[in-house]
């Protein structure tokens, strides 16, 4: 069976409010990711929107892109994990270019949460928890992720500094990326005094709702290599789901799903944590970052602190990860978010990225979580 | 009272943007358990075959498919092991402090809940929580055009009062 590439990839800027539809809004990543490719709309045999629907007025949004993309009548269809969405939308369109039922598959994510304030967005984002059992508590993202950080801390003595330190890194490249909502350097001391949102977790500590949408062509490999000059190869994809009640979980010191994730990656891939050279974490707080450094191997459980410590992850470190400004600067609009990061490391991979880039990148590794820890995918890709 | 904007949803009961569950038997198979809530009782089932007893409450043990199941009694008391204090952004239909815990109730079971009646800055790790209940707003049951309230009540933890002990 043929191999599996990545052609081209877009995204739109993020921005806290975009002033779009959510149609218009797909069409700015869709025409960057079909920018320099040869071919046209009609090529593409199906197409796999993504996004979480609790934002939306609009109910099954695949077939309004379809149609507003001129992809009919080719299918289309809706994929969710919250906000991993877009990276399960790949890992289906993995799929469905491996079983040989088409040639070329686009993967769209979106999400517009400015129609919604903040403070209903959390309300309509709590309902992707357990609604018998653990929403009504009012529990979403913010609290989850900040009750890992007291845990890992508890265990290990992580600090709220050694935590800041994540965002001074994120926002030193973020500002230089010109799709990020946020483009400003922040100090240490900004970030230590922003005020709490839910301890010990502050202000800076947290990535910000956006608008924003992304797309991923992804294609056969006899295909890809028609149509681009460097088609970047999908060669390992993991996926696991954990339980939806935070009671349910076996530790708060990790993400089980993104440990499970990781492991298969490897796996299919062949390789370890130490042949990645460029990766793309889901940051959507300063603490998840740290997780996910241990949760994927890049350090030893409780000794993820050390490589923001050390510098290790910035671009010329031993391990650079979110070079881009990461979820922290970039913003998270749910559902395009894991499109987002897939771009980021398919234009390292080329040489091409814009932010900071990585000497001599060959394999790069994204990892995109869903809820607070429910859904853990991590793709990995070769150039 | 008018909705601005949404005039067709006077009068009506938004079920989707109900915060609580829909707890009346027509709905659902665990009702008991907020039945034992009333009894200010935090219960879930036990397998009477194989002994399994998982939280939540189910219908079919998850472990050896029997149906025959029994309710029992969890600890209603606790020590607050992690815990965060959300005060920015707390979801619509929440006052700020919005305080969640980890919480050992004892032989090895950790629960996430929500600690109410503890103002900002109170609440330690390691300090004493006990459940509490309280009542919630009404479900709306329509049958046959004929709208009735069907009672209900939720629960979280909150600090222990030593003279209640």
């Amino acid at each position: 069976m043929e191999d599996v590439a990545i052609a081209g990839a877009g995204q739109s800027v993020f921005s806290r409010k975009c002033g779009v539809s959510i149609r218009e809004l797909c069409f700015e990543a869709f025409k960057e990711a079909m920018e320099g490719l040869d071919i046209t709309g009609d090529d593409i045999d199906a197409s796999i929107i993504c996004s979480a629907p609790e934002y939306d007025k609009q109910r099954s949004p695949a077939g309004l892109i379809s149609e507003y993309l001129e992809l009919t009548p080719k299918p289309s269809f809706y994929v969710e994990t919250v906000c991993s969405s877009s990276s399960t939308g790949l890992r289906v369109a993995w799929s469905l270019v491996k079983a040989g039922l088409h040639r070329v598959v686009a993967v769209i994510g979106f999400q517009k949460m400015s129609e919604l304030t903040s403070r209903e967005a959390a309300e309509r984002m709590g309902r992707g928890g357990d609604i018998i059992w653990e929403s009504p508590f009012g529990l979403t993202m913010p609290a989850g992720y900040a009750m890992y950080a007291r845990a890992h801390m508890a265990k290990y003595g992580t600090t709220e500094e050694q935590l800041a330190k994540v965002r001074v890194k994120n926002s030193h490249y973020g500002a230089s990326n010109p799709k990020a909502t946020y483009r400003k350097e922040l100090s240490l001391d900004e970030i230590l005094g922003s005020e709490v949102v839910t301890s010990p977790l502050k202000k800076f500590d947290c990535c910000a709702n956006a608008d924003g949408s992304s797309c991923i062509i992804v294609a056969r490999g006899d295909v890809a290599k028609g149509i681009t000059d460097v088609p970047i190869w999908i060669i390992g994809l993991g996926a696991a789901t954990d339980t939806m009640t935070m009671s349910g979980r076996e530790s708060l010191t990790g993400l089980r799903c993104a440990q499970e994730a990781g492991k298969q990656a490897y796996q299919m891939a062949g390789i370890g944590a130490q042949d990645i050279d460029v990766a793309e974490v889901h940051d959507c707080f300063t603490i998840s970052e740290i997780l996910a450094y241990e949760d994927l191997g890049f350090a030893k459980p409780g000794e993820g602190v050390g490589l923001i410590e050390e510098k290790q992850t910035y671009a010329d470190g031993k391990m650079p990860v979110n070079v881009d400004g990461g979820l922290l600067s970039k913003g998270h609009p749910i559902g395009a978010t894991g499109g987002s990061q897939i771009r980021t490391i398919v234009h390292q991979l080329r040489g091409q990225a814009t932010e900071a880039q990585v000497k001599g990148a060959e394999i790069g590794l994204v990892h995109n979580i869903g809820g607070i820890g429910q859904y853990g995918n991590v793709t990995i890709l070769r150039r | 009272m008018p909705v601005p904007g949404i005039p067709i949803l006077e009068g009506k009961y938004p079920s989707t943007m109900d915060l609580y569950p829909l707890e009346a038997k027509e709905f659902n198979r665990v009702h008991q358990f907020y039945e034992n809530l009333r009894q200010k009782r935090f219960t879930t089932t036990k397998c009477k075959k194989c002994g399994h007893v998982p939280f939540p409450p189910r219908v079919v043990c998850p472990e050896c498919n029997s149906e025959d199941l029994e309710w029992v009694d969890l600890p209603t008391r606790g020590k607050v092991l992690r815990f965060t204090e959300e005060v920015a952004g707390v979801p619509l239909g929440f006052d700020s402090p919005l305080i969640h815990a980890l919480i050992d109730l004892g032989d090895g079971r950790k629960f996430v809940s929500r600690i109410i009646n503890c103002k900002e800055g109170e609440l330690k790790e390691g300090d004493e929580v006990q459940l509490a209940v309280f009542d919630v707003p009404p479900m709306i049951i329509e049958k046959k055009g004929v709208m009735t309230e069907a009672e209900r009540v939720f629960f979280a933890f909150e600090p222990s009062k030593a003279e209640v002990k």
